[in-house]
């Protein structure tokens, strides 16, 4: 008599127990999902930061041999300045677009100074200034990747209804333009 | 994937447990046989177990901190500054962005074969190794095939297992061969001296056969540990590092001309990306126990990847090698 009233409580209590270490489970993996975007936010901050530090050294190299090209030069410091105050991803990308562009603009014209081509300075500067390119490139990769996955776990089921109950919120791409998109893939190249 | 990182702990766990039992197991029978050449009821066997059980965890244990720069060390590499190879550095450090791990160390050997292996314990200590020959002779973006391979090994902890794996099958294989080296030193000086020895002799030729019998299955354990499931499973993760599946499979065409590397040995040929042996001297055992799949099977499943964009043809390649 007793068992009948005790198996269906023990059956039940087993049921949520179940039921919460599954929840657990996904809670968990949603979070991990989540700080990996943040962690590779951070790498695309670490090179966009190396980036901002090289622009100056660039301008100022350029001036050098080609004073008279402020407009060009002026409009590479605006977008980099954009790029450091920006607050969100979408923000920052548009920012980061601008500085591509424009430093493309700056590359056209330093194709007009065979001076500024041989010096030894602009030709480090632009090796590095590639390595971190592609590196930026890589890291929107790793960072594009992460929020697939996260944006994909909290849409689909199970993961939306606790994202309905622990408020996650899906997360921006880090976008380019489709016209920029070819070339930044393949990194400004400088002919000489 | 986090399934596979898990079974590739638990191999590693087993592995270490089937090394720890092996050498107990030998300085017990080693004991056992003294004990009943000089008559000490059971004292040698004892001590040379309990010596035998302190000595493989010791081991166990210290080739867990140690093993990677074990390997690097035994096949003659060095580490690579930035500075000597801006090119190379900055495609690691890329990859490993595009990847999520911390930038591995970038070691080379010295050598005109084409190769490359990953080690490490974990990624914060991953270490990508390169030949000469490689870097040489492959452009940027079969370069970055292979470094995207390395760096899925990496990502996938294959590099704790292959690691442990080369040291700890290197020491079994190093004791054989002390074991099959003393039977057949003592079985030379036998013929000068009939009297003495004859047991001892027995002893080690018992031990020698044991243990030659048993390497064949020392050899399936590292078949068996180290799929050949995970060689596809790091080439198509590095492909979809890369987005470029078609240079890992122009790097595997050229790499499979010409991959000997001298300083490969049998205890961690398994960690190589391409067999260090190259094609031609390879005996029916080596063939049996091959630790990588097919490198035309690799290069089919890669070129299906890259459905027809950017790949070369096989003289082209060829070409590219005599330049």
């Amino acid at each position: 008599m007793l068992a009948a009233i005790i198996l269906p409580i023990v059956i039940l209590v087993g049921l949520l127990v179940i039921f919460l270490l599954i929840g657990i489970g996904i809670y968990n993996s949603i979070i991990t999902l989540r700080n990996r975007i943040d962690n590779a936010w951070s790498q695309i901050d670490v090179q966009l930061r190396k980036r901002y530090d090289l622009i100056p050294n660039l301008v100022e190299t350029v001036k050098g041999y080609a004073a008279h090209e402020k407009e060009t030069l002026e409009r590479v410091i605006k977008a980099r300045n954009l790029g450091i105050e920006a607050k969100s991803v979408s923000e920052q990308s548009k920012a980061e677009n601008m500085i591509t562009s424009t430093l493309k603009s700056l590359f056209a014209v330093a194709e007009q100074y065979p001076n500024l081509k041989a010096d030894q300075h602009f030709t480090r500067l632009m090796e590095q200034l590639n390595g971190i390119e592609s590196n930026i490139a890589y890291a929107r990769q790793f960072y594009n990747d992460s929020v697939l996955q996260y944006n994909t776990k909290i849409q689909t089921f199970p993961g939306n209804i606790f994202a309905g109950w622990f408020k996650f919120t899906p997360r921006d791409y880090f976008e380019i333009e489709e016209a920029l998109a070819k070339e930044i893939r393949e990194p400004v190249k400088v002919k000489f | 994937m986090y399934k596979y990182i898990l079974s590739n702990r638990r191999k590693t766990v087993f592995i270490i447990i089937m090394f720890v039992i092996f050498i107990t197991a030998f300085g017990f029978a080693l004991g056992y046989f003294l004990d009943y050449r000089f008559g000490l009821g059971g004292g040698f066997s004892i001590i040379l177990m309990i010596f035998a059980l302190i000595f493989s965890l010791i081991l166990s244990f210290s080739s867990y901190y140690y093993s990677d720069k074990i390997v690097i060390s035994l096949t003659g590499a060095r580490l690579l500054s930035r500075d000597e190879d801006p090119r190379v550095f900055y495609m690691v450090e890329g990859l490993s962005i595009a990847a999520g791990i911390p930038t591995p160390k970038i070691f080379i050997i010295e050598e005109s074969g084409m190769n490359a292996f990953a080690t490490g314990r974990n990624p914060q200590n991953g270490v990508i190794v390169l030949t000469r020959g490689l870097i040489n002779n492959l452009n940027d973006e079969e370069l970055k095939g292979v470094i995207a391979h390395e760096i899925s090994h990496i990502k996938n902890y294959d590099i704790l297992l292959g690691t442990i794996m080369a040291v700890l099958v290197g020491m079994i294989l190093i004791i054989t061969n002390i074991i099959f080296r003393s039977f057949l030193f003592g079985g030379s000086r036998r013929s000068s001296n009939k009297n003495s020895g004859g047991i001892l002799n027995l002893i080690f030729l018992m031990i020698g056969i044991l243990l030659i019998i048993l390497s064949p299955f020392i050899a399936m354990i590292i078949r068996l540990a180290i799929s050949r499931q995970r060689e596809y499973l790091a080439d198509s993760s590095g492909a979809l590092i890369t987005r470029y599946p078609a240079g890992l499979a122009n790097a595997l065409k050229k790499i499979s001309l010409y991959s000997e590397v001298k300083t490969a040995s049998n205890a961690n040929e398994h960690m190589f990306i391409a067999n260090p042996f190259g094609k031609t001297n390879r005996s029916l055992f080596g063939s049996l126990f091959e630790t990588h799949p097919p490198v035309e099977e690799r290069i089919r499943r890669l070129e299906e990847m890259a459905l027809g964009i950017g790949l070369k043809k096989e003289s082209q390649i060829i070409e590219e090698i005599k330049k």
